[in-house]
């Protein structure tokens, strides 16, 4: 059959004739970007008023901000390079204090985050020096962006709040930490591989002997049988991966600061190899360090006012 | 009398129409028999014009010069404990006068009594640098650790110098009762005796209350 036009459009009756089925049936009024921009039909937030005597809610980011007010360190840590142990004695009562000698290699401020822009306060940090050319182009505009050279490490350390921002460019060396003060250090241990659950969880193992038959490092059982469910609970210790993740060493103290070598001398042991990047901040369950570039800045505004 | 025509009706031309036309757009393309390969290179495009990232220089790096900070920080406290140098050519690898293991040592505490035992170990850490003594006490074997530049070590004394070098760094094959050396409390005392009678034809002026402890130190030092 050939194909037949209609002999005229006009024939068509006006939309408000036709049937609601020719009608488009996709939802416009009210619709934009694939969610609606229709205005609220309630605000269900009216019925949680203080003087309705509910709890606060916990779950908005200025709730997680107060949550961390107490444990957020006033000012930013830097970054630093393990170099080995030894050990430091006391001429005078013949003491011997193992401790861990960190170097900073040209630590920078990089940049800054903010309440506004990020929902949190936060520095970053970079340091050492990496080859223009091995760095790619999006990292490398953010590096001139704020006046920076290449960075090898970076990171971010969280601040309270926007009195402990720093500029970027701002060098941190390891005068940064006091004599005496309490750090936390945190770093990635050293990976032992697949390790069986002796070696990662200190089971006991089984007996060499007594008519035991292939089994001395296994771990045994996995949980009880028909009593206990007929299954693995959640978080069982099992054999696995170990190590290789971070691990943070509270409560160090600074035993030497030397800014000349960039060395910074810490109490007892820090996780990681040699060589390894150590996060250094002020310690949280430690009051926080009175700072003399401060006191003397406070020192200074007093004499102005005399 | 016709049927009225629905009014959908004359839109169902629209599926033969343009099924007619494909089939004309197949047609002319399998009449084009001329293709000519052009080398892709001709295609390639220019690469974008990327805009120049500056490239900041590195800020200066006074800690460079300390390419090895353990062991300066080694010599500092070696320079404060051991201001003479005596410990460290003590056993230093490259003074042949050295102890080595297997000599017999003494080593004087400055709150304690003295231990002797014979050398089975050499921990050489810069200043955490530790010798291992080996000695029997009423017939039981004892070992002891000594950090060689510990401010609680008075004095570091050989003994006796073994009669062959060793020929291994740890001879912990010493711990055997084939080849323990048993206590070494006889030869010590021969030892101090021999050094106060030196002592005593030499320095007859020093006299005896508190000038053992302090002449040995400083001849040692």
């Amino acid at each position: 059959m050939a194909p037949k036009l209609p002999t005229s459009w006009a024939q068509l009756p006006p939309t408000f004739l036709l049937p609601d089925a020719f009608l488009p049936i996709i939802t416009k009024r009210g619709v934009k970007y694939g969610w609606t921009t229709a205005p609220a039909r309630g605000k269900p937030a009216r019925f949680n008023q203080k003087t309705a005597g509910l709890p606060v809610l916990e779950q908005s980011p200025a709730a997680a901000l107060a949550r961390k007010e107490l444990t957020l360190p006033l000012r930013t840590g830097a970054l630093g390079i393990k170099k080995g142990m030894t050990a430091l004695y006391d001429p005078d009562t013949g003491v011997r204090t193992p401790c861990t000698v960190v170097q900073f290699d040209r630590v920078q401020v990089v940049s800054q985050k903010t309440r506004e822009k990020n929902g949190y306060f936060a520095v970053q940090i970079g340091s050492g020096w990496k080859q223009p050319q091995n760095v790619g182009r999006p990292l490398m505009g953010h590096f001139a962006g704020h006046g920076v050279s290449p960075k090898k490490f970076v990171t971010e350390f969280r601040v309270k709040n926007e009195s402990g921002l720093l500029k970027a460019g701002v060098t941190i060396g390891p005068e940064w930490f006091l004599e005496g003060q309490f750090v936390d250090a945190r770093s990635d241990c050293k990976g032992k591989g697949w390790a069986g659950g002796m070696k990662k969880w200190g089971f006991k193992g089984q007996p060499a002997s007594h008519g035991n038959s292939k089994n001395h490092r296994t771990m045994g059982s996995s949980g009880a049988s028909q009593g206990g469910g007929s299954r693995v609970l959640p978080g069982k210790k099992m054999p696995g991966r170990m190590g290789g993740n971070q691990v943070t060493i509270q409560n160090v103290k600074v035993l030497k600061v030397d800014a000349e070598k960039g060395l910074l001398v810490l109490n007892g042991c820090i996780a990681g190899p040699n060589g390894c990047v150590v996060k250094i901040q002020d310690a949280i369950k430690k009051p926080w360090p009175t700072i003399p570039a401060a006191m003397e800045k406070v020192k200074e505004a007093l004499a102005a006012n005399a | 009398m016709a049927t009225p025509t629905h009014t959908l009706r004359p839109l169902t031309c629209w599926k033969s129409i343009l099924r007619h036309t494909r089939h004309q757009k197949v047609v002319t393309r399998s009449l084009t028999t001329y293709h000519q390969n052009v080398p892709y290179s001709k295609f390639q495009l220019p690469p974008p014009a990327l805009k120049k990232i500056k490239v900041y220089p590195a800020p200066p790096f006074p800690a460079a010069n300390t390419k090895e900070p353990l062991k300066a920080l080694c010599a500092d406290q070696i320079a404060l404990l051991d201001p003479t140098g005596v410990r460290t050519s003590l056993f230093s690898k490259t003074n042949p006068e050295a102890a080595k293991v297997g000599d017999i040592l003494l080593v004087r505490l400055k709150g304690g009594d003295p231990f002797a035992g014979v050398c089975i170990n050499i921990r050489r850490r810069g200043v955490d640098t530790g010798i291992l003594l080996r000695n029997q006490l009423t017939r039981v074997g004892v070992e002891m650790w000594y950090k060689i530049y510990s401010p609680n070590v008075e004095g570091i004394e050989v003994v006796q110098r073994s009669a062959k070098r060793a020929r291994r760094a740890r001879l912990t094959y010493m711990r055997k009762p084939k080849h323990d050396v048993g206590s070494v409390q006889n030869l010590v005392l021969a030892y101090q005796r021999s050094r106060s009678g030196l002592r005593g034809s030499a320095q007859k002026e020093e006299g005896l209350k508190g000038g053992k402890k302090k002449s040995v130190r400083g001849k040692k030092h």
